[in-house]
């Protein structure tokens, strides 16, 4: 279903991708459920950091981050809360009292949802590539963001998040790579796909 | 009788005048030394239990009465508002005036971020003998380093050789509320409104108004600076919080009370130039009032040892009560067959009803004494005096100044022409009267309890208006003062903060639970010295925690060799001395362990735990989380503060019931007549169902200074009331006694009518009750005088 879907995309506009496609594919997948494994180089260490874990988003706003490894921590938010937990202590706050995080979180949910408003808030964006592999760069506009965060490199193909890439002021870098959980995520993107125009 | 035997002696006359401006004398000395206050606290009740009088003790002097919130609303956009934000609360800081200055800037937190990085190991709840094992550090430094390479990762990655095991990031992490304002252009703002958002905790006291005047004008004059060239796009500024109601209602309360007596003053100047056409009459007149209102303050100064600026609000419809006495006196000690005689005419027949009425008055204000709030109590003494003042004056000095009334006419004719059309007009309605009044009653009997739901709020002299922004701003600010508090008593500060600790374990399990989003102790940057001397001695020596990191960074990207300045750091802190609480002084800290934790004003000490709630939270888990620890109490602010105003008002209505049965019981003695008894009451119970109804009708809620007001009505009115029953037993209805009571009723109507329209909730409250019912009052008796002499009566 989602490949017919992106078929019948690709053919109304086959000489160029534009955002507004690529989050017309994002928005079908209302919710899903994805195993990351991450590797961060962070300058001054001896080899880089391994993570992995699982990630899930239910649309509109609701997004987990569960680690399983090195050490077992949750990061989720829903709406305007955020809850850390880490270590066996669990903690919320509110996620717009620190702007720099809501930042990278709206980038993330608004393209999960296929918000390009969302997105386009805190970054400005480039795309490249198709429906059938596209890279999504994105630059913060927020001068307090981008002290933090050089860019951000999404990829995927059709309306899958597959690679999220982050460099940081500094020279830290970090890869993730996302694997959907077919399952899950089939299922969930059948129905939407359907009422698609 | 002849007129040397009329006109009062020569020596008394001297005696009377002279004891007279001697004790007027006596009470301006006494008022001009007296301190006049006009902090909220006066309205707020006195003497609530021990559960309770925590939170009063703190609405007094905690923290709450020292903190300010500011709005700056507005304006062109967020970039514009938050640099006046930065402009104002950098002044408010450089003013020294301030304890405390929030607005979201995270450069407030600079020198306070070295300070906790130096005392981590005694701040850390993380420095146990466990997390100094190779396991330990080993998870403690796996954490940290899940940190490193994400966003959150960049303020610790420079601290990391010196703490790997992220104790600063704990402590910091503890210190951020769960529920912060929104941040926008790198400062506090509202969710839901245009607005950025200040914090503020003034230095001085919140009793010291002149200090807190001068920080109010700091922010002010620093909004002004700041917004100068802004012209028409400046944004506005927004100030709540009790210093500054305190410091607004001492103004206010000021600029009412002088506008109230002076329009006041010129309202009855004009009423009793139209009755008398003299300005002789209106000086003379004038005196009972000013005994009066001099009597009652110097009796409040010396009761209460200040005066609340309130009470003399309030003094202004005794200017309406007062004043009736020398109506009655000049209009009624007229027309004597012997020119000096008219005063013992006057003492004779219509001083033991005045007497009566006055009697009366003192049992309704009678029961304002006995009130919980010291704000009631003084309007009480304040009344009670005033009332015995003018009234003693009317008695005995105006038959020496005025022996034979006052002698012009003036516009008395045409009042006592309405009266008179009033007096045959009314009892037709009688039935009309009686049917409304029955409708009023099944009103307010169907209303019942709902009725009576005004809140503590609607006895604070703080506009409306002013309550309502200020409720936005807490919203905004996230400092809601409906929240749930934890209490924590004990004998001396350390017994005091090692509760605090047994609690505050107890709530970080509700936390893990997501019951609560998080709570704020003083323990997290004043810890017991017993928890400050265990972390201490859970510290390993150099030569342990070297060898114990070498294992736990076996196959990490971060080797022991470069975690030399941790060891280091961590002999430092074995040898550092505890943290106190002098050691905070001057530090933004302080403020936070002044919040959080004071000394009792009945001995001892206490904590307070602000607790944010998460989506999950039960109060009965809650309570029963915290169940066993003896010296913790859960408070929730909203609830107290209404069970005790629902205390209050049941008080208050008793103190009401037993005011109004002494009235009863006073004229049933007086009179001695069940059937003149029932003739007096009838038109003031139908005066008071009426006013209820009404208020009913028009959906007001109704609370304990309505009652007050309530009881006012048949205490005041009871004097028209004895009146017309004096024109019955007497038969005559001379036109002058009726000018007189038009008149008399007229000022105690116009006197609370301008409280009524006062901005004071506490003043209006009244006010809206007494000038309808006051009004009520004279027409219901007129109304109901059945045996009342008919027009042919009145005398010409």
């Amino acid at each position: 279903m989602a490949a017919l879907a992106m078929g019948a995309f690709s053919t109304s506009s086959a000489w160029a991708f534009d955002l507004a496609e690529l989050m017309g594919l994002l928005a079908q997948q209302k919710s899903g459920e994805a195993r990351f494994t991450e590797q961060r180089f962070v300058r001054g260490l001896e080899g880089p950091l391994d993570a992995s874990g699982v990630l899930s988003f239910t649309a509109p706003d609701r997004l987990t981050r569960r680690t399983l490894s090195p050490r077992p921590e949750t990061m989720s938010v829903e709406g305007n809360t955020l809850t850390l937990s880490r270590s066996g202590r669990t903690r919320t706050l509110a996620l717009d009292s620190m702007p720099e995080l809501l930042g990278m979180v709206e980038a993330l949910r608004g393209t999960l949802s296929g918000n390009a408003q969302g997105l386009q808030r805190y970054f400005r964006s480039t795309l490249s590539g198709s429906a059938g592999g596209w890279t999504l760069d994105l630059q913060p506009v927020d001068p307090r963001l981008a002290a933090q965060v050089r860019s951000m490199r999404l990829s995927g193909r059709g309306g899958e998040v597959l690679g999220i890439d982050m460099e940081f002021i500094g020279g830290d870098r970090s890869v993730m790579i996302i694997t959907p959980d077919r399952g899950a995520g089939a299922a969930a993107t059948a129905t939407p796909a359907r009422s698609a125009p | 009788m002849t007129r040397a035997a009329a006109a009062p002696g020569r020596r008394r006359v001297a005696l009377t005048l002279g004891l007279w401006l001697l004790a007027l004398a006596a009470g301006i000395l006494l008022i001009a030394r007296t301190h006049f206050s006009t902090d909220l606290s006066a309205f707020l009740p006195a003497s609530p239990d021990a559960r309770q009088q925590v939170l009063i003790e703190q609405l007094h002097s905690g923290i709450a009465s020292r903190t300010i919130f500011i709005g700056i609303e507005g304006g062109k956009d967020a970039a514009q508002r938050a640099s006046v934000s930065r402009a104002v609360a950098g002044a408010m800081r450089q003013s020294r005036l301030f304890d405390l200055v929030q607005n979201g800037d995270a450069s407030d937190w600079k020198d306070t971020g070295s300070w906790v990085f130096d005392h981590r190991y005694l701040l850390s709840p993380g420095s146990t003998p466990e997390r100094f094992t190779a396991d330990g550090l080993r998870d403690a430094i796996v954490d940290s380093l899940s940190m490193l390479g994400t966003p959150a990762g960049n303020a610790l990655k420079p601290l990391l050789e010196r703490d790997p095991t992220g104790e600063t990031q704990r402590i910091a992490e503890s210190l951020i509320p769960a529920s912060s304002p929104r941040s926008e252009e790198g400062v506090w703002v509202s969710r839901s409104t245009p607005r950025a958002l200040i914090l503020a905790t003034t230095h001085a006291a919140g009793s010291d108004l002149d200090a807190i005047a001068q920080a109010i004008a700091t922010v002010q004059g620093a909004f002004d600076a700041a917004t100068r060239d802004m012209a028409e796009a400046a944004p506005k500024l927004q100030m709540t919080g009790a210093p500054v109601f305190s410091v607004q209602s001492r103004d206010q309360i000021k600029t009412e009370a002088v506008h109230l007596a002076v329009v006041g003053g010129i309202v009855m100047g004009v009423l009793l130039l139209l009755a008398f056409a003299s300005p002789r009459a209106l000086v003379v007149a004038l005196l009972p009032v000013a005994t009066g209102v001099v009597g009652g303050t110097a009796a409040v100064s010396l009761v209460f040892g200040e005066v609340h600026g309130l009470t003399m609000g309030f003094g202004s419809t005794l200017i309406g009560e007062t004043v009736d006495y020398a109506i009655y006196y000049l209009i009624q000690a007229r027309g004597a067959a012997v020119a000096g005689t008219g005063w013992q005419r006057w003492r004779d027949i219509h001083w033991p009803t005045v007497r009566l009425g006055l009697l009366t008055s003192v049992c309704g204000f009678a029961a304002l004494v006995f009130s919980g709030f010291p704000g009631l109590a003084q309007l009480g003494v304040f009344s009670i005096a005033g009332l015995v003042a003018a009234a003693l004056v009317a008695r005995h000095v105006l038959p020496v100044l005025a022996p034979d009334g006052a002698t012009g006419m003036g516009m008395r004719r045409q009042m006592a022409l309405l009266a008179g059309f009033l007096v045959r007009g009314l009892p037709r309605l009688r039935w009309v009267l009686s049917a409304l009044g029955a409708a009023a009653l099944g009103l307010v009997l169907w209303q019942g309890g709902y009725l009576w739901r005004a809140d503590l709020g609607a006895m604070s002299p703080v506009p409306k208006a002013m309550q309502a922004l200020d409720a936005e701003l807490r919203e905004d600010i996230g400092a809601s003062d409906g929240g749930t508090l934890i209490v924590i008593r004990g004998a001396d500060v350390q017994a005091t903060l090692r509760s605090t600790e047994a609690a505050g374990q107890r709530l970080e399990a509700l936390v893990d639970t997501g019951e609560l989003a998080g709570f704020e102790t003083v323990t997290r940057v004043l810890p017991s010295e017993a928890a400050q001397a265990a972390r201490i001695a859970s510290l390993p020596d150099a030569a342990t925690l070297r060898s114990r990191l070498a294992a736990a960074t076996q196959g990490l990207p971060l080797p022991a060799a470069r975690l030399e300045p941790f060891i280091a750091e961590v002999q430092a802190a074995k040898a550092q001395p505890m943290i106190r609480r002098a050691d905070l002084q001057g530090t933004p800290l302080d403020a936070v362990v002044g919040a959080l934790l004071f000394e009792r004003a009945a001995g001892g000490w206490s904590t307070l735990i602000s607790l944010h709630p998460g989506a999950r939270f039960d109060a009965a888990r809650l309570a029963s989380a915290l169940d066993g620890l003896p010296d913790v109490q859960v408070v929730n602010v909203g609830d107290e503060l209404s069970g005790l105003y629902q205390r209050y008002l049941r008080e208050a209505f008793m103190q009401v019931m037993l005011g109004a049965l002494a009235v009863v019981l006073l004229l049933a003695a007086w009179l001695r007549s069940g059937r003149r008894l029932l003739a007096v009451c009838q038109p003031l119970v139908v005066a008071v169902v009426l006013t209820l109804g009404g208020m009913a009708a028009l959906q007001v809620p109704l609370g304990i200074l309505h009652l007050v007001g309530l009881l006012l009505i048949v205490a005041v009115g009871s004097n028209y009331a004895l009146f017309f029953d004096q024109l019955r037993e007497t038969g005559r209805a001379d036109e002058d006694t009726l000018a007189s009571l038009m008149l008399a009723n007229l000022t105690t109507v116009v006197s609370f009518t301008l409280i009524a329209i006062s901005d004071i909730p506490a003043l209006s409250s009244i006010g809206r009750v007494v000038a309808p019912g006051a009004l009520l009052a004279l027409l219901l008796s007129a109304a109901f005088a059945r045996t009342a002499a008919p027009g042919g009566a009145i005398r010409h």
